[in-house]
């Protein structure tokens, strides 16, 4: 997102030095000047006003600058500069030239205040102010603004637009705008007949939004025209309703598979009812944590590598904790599964509140890195590129994972000292370090599971505990003991959940899953794959 | 090892004695004065409530370099409830019977506030409460320091009606007693201004709630009908990250859909990036950047004390009203004696962190100012629109049937939390 | 049959456990009530009212037991039944309130006045008969736990993937009562009692009369317990747990017992609900959380699962310990529980009172001197 936005804003200064063409610039700088003296948020309102009078594109940048809280006024002399952070300090610019004028700390400033419609107003003139720009993304993104805005007087000026368009792209956003426009004005009813057929061949949200607040009371022909556009957005919208259900089913089945699938190993596997696995998982978040603090305060250009480098790191932390859990405590428990439980559970609280007395108890903030923010739209369909991420990361770590197991040397181990353990010893496997590796892998995962969620959940010492649950029946109605079992379970019981959602609401959805394992596990005892043989009367 | 078994073994008895001989016999030391601080340190509520806990012990370090309190220095008895409700009750009555403290400050969920009630009541103590809260309750032995839904929520959406012109609501909160009746008060209110039930969209969801999909996906289906739309959320402490996180990547952005929340203070912002986030709003009577002297030099003490990087909070602020509240109403009184403070502090009046100062009324509630503070890219709020003079706290809702003809007043000759000023006589609640 | 509790070992320490019990019974009250606060013998208030508590957390770790200890089920939604039979007391009660609720209402409780109901939903008739509640608090965890048990059971859903559809079960009443629209007061569930029976809760002699039920009825259900797992049944009960497949072959009906056992533990769950809830003065939805039943399980596994003391035991020095150190070392006590259940899995497996009777057993094989000493400890105990 800061990248695109300081791509616009390169873009803006470069168009600004090229188009000196509205007022002069000493006319300008009174007018900016003005906000030194503001009182109110009238008077700051009053000098938008001003500047989007004199429709200047020189002002861009104080604008731009005003919306992001940017613009300062010096308290030493009453300036009104740009500020931008640069370590513990502001850099302090001209709003005109972009000229850097010298540095002062944070109590120097008094910042020129806004609020929403202020931020709307600065938003709209800054639209139309770069309709013109070089950069078509600008171009673009000022044609959206104006689809939303819907503006009569910004007719005349979208259409100079239209004329001198190059990009296809662009032409048609502006079009789809002019159309908005048109729609919002005193127009003829032929001409805004064609609007609504260019509005809703958007057939999205905002163009159903567009047509809902057209009123068109005065002819018969429009209403049922407008009507009929808005039940052809609405049924195009249904269609993808049902895409956009499944995808959030997967996506949110992709959190339980994450969650679930080191408690698959450390329960699934080794048979250990590990009540501290939520702790692995918010070891690995605060890992994160950790990973970004550092980099926020020591190299803050490293910031969207911070998830790669906590990745990582958080396996190798929470695998210590599990492997020192399993040698220190759980390796004097085995053959005692629910004794497992008690211990387990005790580590968890001293686990929970060591992490409190660390870190505090409040939620801690984990950053999403640029890559991660924002949103794709495919269709009808909007897909977060977090939960993006997660459906896609949760994947790949499935996948290794099943490698891991099926494919080398230590997978194979595993297997077999859980299948015989008398057989393996005495084929000369060391079983206590493969239990030992064993446990701090499902533990690892958990970690790296903790990275993933710390990108769309709190950060806090509760944050294991709200998974435990989940994880756990997810675990049981897979299967114990079969990874594929986990993954299937994760994505049916979200995608189930999801299409209950709507119409049950999100808790009465919640019962019903959780009746519906009680009642599968009648129907099937051992899960959903469940595993066959000798192993499974223990 | 059996050595090391039977001393463990040992051990583990003489601790389960020891603690089954529990709640050692108070010492009465009358050098000190006891005051209770009642916050849950661990489990689900400690996130919020820590830090109240942390506020309460500067107070009382403040107040005894200043003198102390009738010649006395004040001491602080802190117990943990662990989020635990009944746990709570048992804990007040600890600090009350065994360890004799004169005042108890805390709560924070109002659950948790209803378990120690018979508490207070029963054995005639006194409770700070700091926390805004849904009303209907007025209780002798309470205070509540908190913002009514008087306080907060119906400012906030006059100021939506008037500054953003919206036409739209979505009322989402998370499923329990505040959100329920801050929204049947704000329906009710809604209504009374001409908004169509249609354009009304009550949503609720478990505490705790992290997938905020479907919910995010649905506003901003609601907000496509054409016209101004905005979300008032009551949606609890540990919820707001996600649900921020959700809005932010689904890109709802203020300008189109302001979110006013009445539980997302500068303490929940601090696990957020709020870069996407500003210009939501949330409404309260105390913001951390409120320029005053008072709250400069509290925030100042706040920070030497737990860190540069901690914030204030509107809690925060009302337990520094209600303690300066108690001081003030002790050394009234020339006692810590329960019923002679109770009296003494109706009336009490005292400067609050943003400039003006708060009466404790009749009701047991207190004057406070209603702000409306839009958040900004480093995790505090911007006061975008301030309510002229304090607004009283009011007990019981004006805009619900029901609570209409009740008035709490503790004072003669009503001495009552909920009088019916149409049948006269004092409803169910008395004490007597 | 008294004369077979004085034979065996085990036997005579829950007969003493019980004549202990029902001394309590009598004595605490008494002294609560009969002396003068300033009295050194004097018990107080506050006493009264936390060891009533722990007396009904130890029924419920003891119907647990019942159910694990001995016939080999790990459940870990006891919680559940506890809570039921303390919503069914916690609706007499509320309708006790009558008049005197803040908004007057005669027949509703203040919380649905407030949620707009026009009328008492069918579920709440007949809980203003105190009769009725207390079948109910018997009942109603009762048939829950015979429907559940009757499908998990005929299903041969074993081990692990019983224990965590119980805890599905606890999590999804803990959901459905935390909504609004079930009736049952929300997320403050039900509070603000007034009256039991006619008496005020707040009432000293209220409180005394609660304690000595709770005592008595800890006693009963020891008695109860103690006839079960010394009849023939009882003896299936252990086989089940022991060896499950083999007694099926045998020829045995499994899912029977298996059923009898869970069906009596959930009603005496329920009964210690009941009383539970009067005492603290408030049931809500916390109360299924899954984290209450998974903290049953350890107070009888530290007690000594599959002794009938033990977790009566647990259940007391737990909760003691937490009460102790939550306002002892309130920022740290989370590690002094945690590290005594840590501890007590590595050190004492049996927990408490099955550490001390192998720790007996191993002495008394020693020196008659020493078992002398034993002697005195047991008569110190």
């Amino acid at each position: 997102m800061t990248i695109l936005l300081r791509a616009i804003f390169a873009a803006i200064l470069l168009f600004s030095s090229l188009h000196q063409a509205g007022a002069d610039e000493a006319e300008l700088r009174t007018i900016i000047a003005k906000f030194a003296s503001v009182k109110k948020f009238t008077d700051t309102q009053s000098v938008i006003n001003e500047l989007a009078q004199s429709a200047d594109a020189a002002a861009v940048p104080a604008l731009k600058a005003l919306a992001d809280g940017e613009l300062n006024i010096l308290k030493s002399d009453g300036t009104v500069v740009i500020t931008r952070k640069e370590g513990d300090g502001f850099v302090y610019s001209d709003p005109l030239s972009g000229e850097t004028l010298g540095t002062a700390g944070k109590s120097d400033f008094r910042k020129v205040k806004i609020k929403n419609s202020i931020r709307r107003s600065i938003g709209g003139l800054l639209s139309s102010l770069t309709l013109g720009s070089t950069d078509p993304t600008v171009r673009l993104q000022a044609a959206e603004a104006l689809f939303s805005k819907a503006d009569p007087d910004a007719l005349a000026q979208l259409d100079a637009a239209i004329a001198d368009e190059t990009s296809g792209d662009v032409r048609e956003r502006m079009l789809q705008a002019r159309a908005a426009t048109v729609l919002a004005g005193d127009n003829d009813p032929e001409a805004k007949l064609q609007a609504i057929a260019v509005v809703s061949g958007r057939g999205d949200r905002k163009a159903l939004a567009v047509l809902n607040a057209f009123a068109a009371n005065e002819n018969a022909e429009l209403v049922a025209a407008r009507q009929a556009a808005i039940d052809r957005v609405n049924d195009a919208l249904a269609s993808w309703q049902a895409v956009q259900n499944i995808w959030y089913g997967l996506s949110l089945g992709s959190v339980l598979l994450l969650a679930a699938i080191g408690l698959a190993i450390t329960f699934g596997v080794m048979g250990v009812i590990n009540m501290a696995h939520g702790e692995m998982v918010m070891l690995g978040a605060y890992t994160t944590f950790v990973v970004q603090e550092i980099i926020r305060t020591g190299y803050p250009g490293m910031f969207d590598y911070s998830l790669a480098i906590a990745l990582p790191l958080a396996f190798l932390v929470a695998g210590a904790v599990g492997f020192a859990l399993e040698r220190g405590l759980i390796r004097h428990l085995y053959g005692r599964p629910l004794e497992t439980l008690l211990a387990t559970w005790g580590v968890s609280l001293i686990l929970q509140q060591a992490v409190r007395s660390i870190f505090g108890p409040t939620n801690r903030e984990v950053g999403n890195p640029s890559w991660m923010s924002g949103a794709y739209e495919v269709g009808g369909l909007v897909i977060t590129a977090n939960r993006l991420w997660i459906v896609v990361f949760c994947l790949v770590v499935f996948v290794t994972l099943l490698f891991v197991l099926k494919r080398t040397r230590f997978g194979l181990q595993m297997r077999a000292v859980t299948q015989n353990r008398a057989m393996a010893s005495s084929m000369g496997i060391r079983t206590p370090m493969v239990d030992a590796l064993t446990f701090a892998l499902g533990s690892g995962i958990a970690g790296i599971a903790g990275v993933a969620l710390s990108q769309i959940d709190n950060v806090s010492p509760n944050l294991g505990q709200g998974y435990i649950i989940d994880s756990f029946m997810v675990v049981v109605f897979g299967g114990v003991g079969n990874l594929w079992g986990t993954l299937v379970g994760a994505f049916t019981l979200g995608v189930a959940n999801k299409f209950l959602e709507p119409y049950a609401g999100a808790v009465l959805a919640k019962i019903l899953m959780l009746v519906f394992i009680i009642l599968f596990i009648q129907r099937r005892p051992r899960g959903l794959f469940a595993l066959r043989g000798r192993a499974v009367e223990t | 090892m059996t050595d090391f078994r039977k001393s463990a073994f040992a051990a583990v008895l003489g601790m389960a004695l020891s603690s089954s001989a529990l709640v050692p016999m108070a010492i009465a030391a009358d050098d000190t004065i006891k005051v209770g601080v009642l916050h849950s340190l661990s489990g689900t509520m400690a996130i919020s409530e820590t830090t109240l806990k942390d506020a309460m012990l500067m107070l009382i370090d403040e107040q005894n370099k200043k003198g102390g309190l009738l010649g006395k220095k004040l001491e602080a008895v802190v117990v943990d409830p662990a989020s635990d409700w009944p746990l709570f009750a048992e804990k007040a009555r600890e600090l009350i019977s065994t360890n004799e403290v004169s005042a108890v400050f805390g709560c924070w969920t109002s659950v948790s506030r209803k378990s120690v009630l018979p508490v207070f009541q029963e054995l005639n103590s006194v409770l700070f409460y700091p926390v805004q809260y849904e009303g209907e309750e007025s209780q002798r032995n309470v205070f509540y320091t908190g913002a009514a839904p008087n306080q907060q929520a119906i400012p906030a959406v006059d100021y939506l009606l008037k500054e953003e012109s919206v036409k739209r609501w979505v009322l989402a909160g998370t499923d329990y007693v505040y959100p329920r009746t801050t929204n049947k008060i704000l329906e009710a209110y809604l209504k009374s201004k001409g908004v169509a039930d249609e354009d009304i969209m009550i949503n609720y969801t478990p505490f705790g709630h992290s997938d905020w999909q479907t919910i995010v996906a649905d506003i901003k289906n609601f907000g496509s009908a054409g016209k101004k739309t905005a979300v008032v959320s009551t949606i609890n402490g540990d919820a707001n990250v996600p649900f921020y996180k959700e809005l932010a990547n689904q890109g709802i952005e203020a300008s189109d859909i302001p979110v006013v929340a009445f539980s997302v203070g500068e303490e929940e912002l601090a696990g957020l990036d709020t870069g996407p986030l500003v210009g939501h709003l949330a409404a309260w009577n105390y913001f951390q950047s409120v320029e005053a002297d008072a709250n400069a030099k509290f925030i100042e003490t706040w920070k030497a004390r737990v860190g540069e990087k901690r914030v204030t909070n509107d809690p925060m602020e009302a337990h520094y009203i209600g303690f300066n509240m108690w001081v003030k109403a002790v050394e009234k009184a020339g006692t810590t004696e329960s019923d002679a403070v109770i009296d003494a502090l109706v009336g009490v009046e005292v400067p609050n962190l943003t400039g003006g100062t708060s009466v404790m009324l009749k009701n047991h509630h207190i004057t406070k100012p209603v702000l409306i503070g839009e958040i900004q890219s480093d995790g505090q709020f911007e006061v975008v629109f301030e309510t002229e003079g304090l607004v009283p706290g009011d007990a019981w809702s004006d805009f619900l049937p029901e609570s209409k003809p009740l008035v709490a007043d503790w004072t003669d000759p009503v001495n009552c939390g909920n009088y019916n000023t149409e049948t006269k006589s004092c409803g169910g609640a008395a004490i007597q | 049959m008294i004369s077979r509790f004085l034979f065996t070992g085990a036997d005579r320490k829950v007969f003493w456990t019980i004549i202990v019990l029902l001394a309590v019974a009598v004595l605490v009250p008494a002294l609560n009530l009969l002396l003068p606060t300033d009295h050194p013998f004097h018990v107080p208030n506050q006493i009264v009212s936390l060891v009533g508590k722990y007396l009904t957390y130890a029924m419920l770790a003891l119907a647990l037991d019942l159910v694990w200890g001995y016939c080999g089920i790990l459940s870990l939604g006891h919680g559940a039944f506890f809570a039921l039979g303390g919503y069914a007391m916690g609706m007499y009660l509320m309708r006790q309130i009558g008049t005197r609720g803040v908004y007057g209402n005669p027949v509703l409780p203040d919380f649905m006045v407030f949620l707009d109901w026009d009328r008492l939903p069918w579920f709440w008739y007949g809980f203003d008969q105190f009769w009725f509640a207390s079948l109910m608090a018997i009942a109603v965890p009762g048939l829950l736990a015979f429907a559940f048990g009757w499908l998990a059971f005929r299903s041969r859903v074993t081990g692990v993937y019983l224990s965590i559809i119980t805890q599905a079960l606890t999590y999804a009443l803990l959901l459905a009562f935390f909504r609004n629209e079930m009736g049952f007061g929300g997320n403050n569930g039900l509070t603000d009692f007034k009256d039991i029976l006619g008496f005020s809760v707040q009432a000293d002699g209220t409180r005394a009369a609660l304690f000595a039920a709770s005592a008595i009825a800890l006693a009963l259900f020891l008695a109860l317990c103690l006839f079960i797992t010394d009849s023939k049944l009882g003896k299936v009960m252990v086989a089940v747990r022991d060896a499950e497949s083999r007694l099926r072959f045998v020829g045995y009906r499994v899912e029977h017992v298996k059923l009898f056992a869970f069906v009596v533990s959930a009603m005496m769950a329920g009964v210690a609900g009941a009383l539970y809830v009067p005492q603290v003065g408030i049931i809500n939805p916390g109360e299924f959380a899954p984290a209450n039943s998974i903290e049953v399980v350890i107070w009888a596994a530290v007690g000594g699962r599959g002794t009938l003391v033990g977790p009566i035991l647990g259940a007391i020095a737990v909760n003691g310990g937490k009460s102790y150190f939550t306002a002892a070392f309130p920022e740290f006590w989370l590690f002094a529980l945690g590290g005594l259940f840590v501890a007590v899995t590595l050190f004492l497996p049996k927990g408490i009172v099955g550490s001390i009777s192998s720790f007996r057993g191993r002495m008394n094989t020693q020196s008659a001197l020493r078992s002398q000493k034993i002697a005195d400890m047991e008569a110190a105990e």
